[in-house]
């Protein structure tokens, strides 16, 4: 009755617009309270407070933004598009399937849906709506290889699951590979199937040479080798994902210095981003441990196991009813919102049904993903409308909708067969 | 409408704090990365993890006031966005006023821990960096933030943004 309670006060207050972080502490904060007297639950937030502020673990947060606002700076998200557009620019729908690629080679630097959203937006919208692509096309498909950053790694929603549930970042990061890269492939798959129905929606163009092909490949190969060396690095156990984050922020600064993109403003800006993200990071880190400790003594989420144990579906049941869940609320809440409300509850049952806390993380993302680019919240289609002004949001979403479909196809894959998240790292010996 | 990367909360201020988080970062960055070298190379930076906690602590304490001050924090917006003005502000108002009263509770417990500690000497076990700065350090930073926040509830009802 408590954890209910506590739940749909925090649902109240986010509401109203109280800061994610602070509805979720204040809750956990009065909760404990009311559950153990105020001296605990003061000192434990007191705890919580600085143990967080000291977590090396999360140190990793602010340095994979830097390193990501530092290749921002250096131009990477152009080049990505670019060297995806001369290759394949020149079949039906190659633009949009450059722009889904661009989305997944910056993703892999950004770590985040909304950042991806923009900045490829900014370079592959207009040049397709130049070539006579049709806007849904243009919009849906830019919209949707957006959420690719938020899964592939470094992906910050990870890093805050990982934090969260205590999970090991790396072993996220590793068992996200194959759904992120499957996940592109989808959307490939289904602008491929898009232009064969309509071929005018996405014109072909004419092809780069092959000078301009390798010229594109070589600008983006340096961003290839810091990549590879990051997330080769955490997959094969050189480095910890903080000392990868480290060592990729000290080679983007290197990047920026070897393109002549180093000055005192980018380095200024950087820098600026990547604190002001991180603050707000970490007020809503400490917000939703605090929350977390009050969850685990509600008892909630045992309840909840509980029930969902005694129902007949078994393990398929429970999943489908937690998918529906999960998409409802990704209708109401925004991402992160989301992922912080529902792991404390949800992970206690994940786990007593026998499944593993590292697919639930890619879950629970891949999930998360949908409701970036759903009406009513959907912000990467706000954000697409922001780039792209005259063109209706129902437009938008109506070209989103074949990518949604992918979506949910390739979440269903993802339940069907965890091996799609739980096989690398298996392989890897993680 | 929040997301981890995107939220974009107004201006940086680029004073002291930017300035004391920059530096948390960047020497946590050298660090870590002069540590990795070494390890590989086989000579060791004993010590390079309480150095970076140190840093962190530096660098998430100035960038926690300072997302307060730029009025940078995430929010769900749904409801926000669909009210008058003068709904908006009292709305503001409110959710000011439970930041502050939050970081006022989060203080109190830094406090406490603070003085429960003050003659233990704590201190980190290679290098002995003392606790009792990094203590002060996070008290203050909570503190701070409760004082911007309640400034701004007070601005929130006068109907300054």
């Amino acid at each position: 009755m408590n954890g209910a309670l506590g739940v749909v006060a925090l649902l109240a207050l986010l509401t109203l617009g109280v800061p994610i972080g602070v509805a979720m502490g204040i809750v956990g904060m009065v909760g404990l309270m009311l559950l153990l007297g105020p001296e605990p639950a003061i000192i434990k937030s007191g705890v919580v407070l600085f143990e967080t502020i000291t977590r090396y673990e999360l140190g990793v947060l602010p340095l994979f933004l830097f390193m990501a606002h530092l290749c921002f700076a250096a131009g990477a998200s152009r080049d990505f598009f670019e060297a995806a557009a001369r290759m394949v620019g020149h079949r039906r729908g190659g633009l949009a399937i450059a722009s889904v690629a661009g989305c997944a080679g910056f993703g892999a630097i950004s770590g985040s849906s909304l950042a991806t959203a923009a900045t490829i937006g900014l370079i592959g919208l207009p040049e397709m709506r130049k070539r006579g692509y049709s806007d849904a096309l243009a919009t849906g498909s830019i919209a949707a290889g957006g959420t690719l950053g938020s899964i592939i790694p470094p992906s910050g929603a990870l890093i805050v699951f990982g934090i969260l549930a205590e999970q090991s970042i790396g072993k996220l990061f590793t068992a996200a590979i194959i759904p992120g890269l499957s996940q592109a492939l989808f959307y490939i798959v289904t602008i491929v199937l898009l232009c064969r129905w309509r071929p005018s929606i996405g014109p072909a163009t004419a092809r780069a040479p092959w000078s301009e092909r390798r010229a594109a490949l070589v600008r983006i190969s340096d961003l290839g080798a810091l990549i590879l060396l990051v997330l080769g690095g955490i997959a094969f156990g050189w480095f910890t994902p903080t000392e990868a984050a480290s060592v990729g922020a000290t080679g983007a600064l290197l990047l920026c210095a070897w393109r002549r993109k180093l000055n005192r403003a980018s380095l200024q800006e950087a820098l600026a981003q990547t604190l002001r993200t991180t603050g707000m990071i970490y007020v809503v880190i400490i917000g939703a441990l605090i929350f977390a400790v009050f969850m685990s003594y509600t008892g909630l989420a045992d309840q909840v196991a509980d029930f969902m144990d005694g129902l007949p579906g078994g393990q398929l049941l429970a999943i489908v009813i937690m998918t529906v869940l999960l998409l409802l609320l990704g209708s109401v809440l925004d991402g992160l919102a989301l992922m912080l409300l529902t792991t404390p509850i949800l992970l206690p049952i994940v786990t007593n049904l026998g499944l593993s806390p590292i697919w639930f993380g890619i879950y629970l993302v891949r999930t998360m993903e949908i409701g970036f680019v759903h009406p009513p919240i959907g912000i990467n289609l706000y954000v697409i409308q922001g780039i792209a002004k005259d063109v209706p949001l129902g437009r938008i979403f109506k070209g989103v909708v074949p990518f949604l479909a992918a979506d949910l196809l390739h979440l269903s894959l993802l339940i069907a067969v965890p091996a799609l998240a739980l096989a690398l790292p298996g392989w890897l010996h993680q | 409408m929040a997301e981890l990367n995107g939220h974009h909360g107004g201006g940086q201020t680029r004073g002291p704090l930017f300035y004391i988080g920059a530096a948390g970062l960047v020497l946590a960055m050298a660090v870590e990365t002069v540590a990795v070298l070494g390890r590989h190379a086989g000579i060791p930076l004993l010590g390079a993890l309480e150095i970076i906690q140190a840093c962190i602590l530096l660098m998430a304490s100035a960038a926690m006031l300072s997302a307060t001050m730029n009025n940078g924090h995430a929010t769900v917006t749904l409801l926000t966005t669909r009210v008058s003005e003068r709904a908006r502000q009292y709305l503001r108002a409110f959710a000011n006023l439970l930041s502050a009263l939050f970081f006022v509770g989060l203080s109190a417990g830094a406090l406490w821990l603070a003085v429960e500690s003050w003659n233990d000497y704590e201190q980190s076990e290679l290098l002995h960096i003392p606790f009792r700065p990094l203590r002060i350090v996070s008290l203050v930073a909570a503190g701070a933030i409760a004082a911007v926040f309640l400034r701004d509830m007070w601005r929130s009802l006068r109907g300054r943004p």
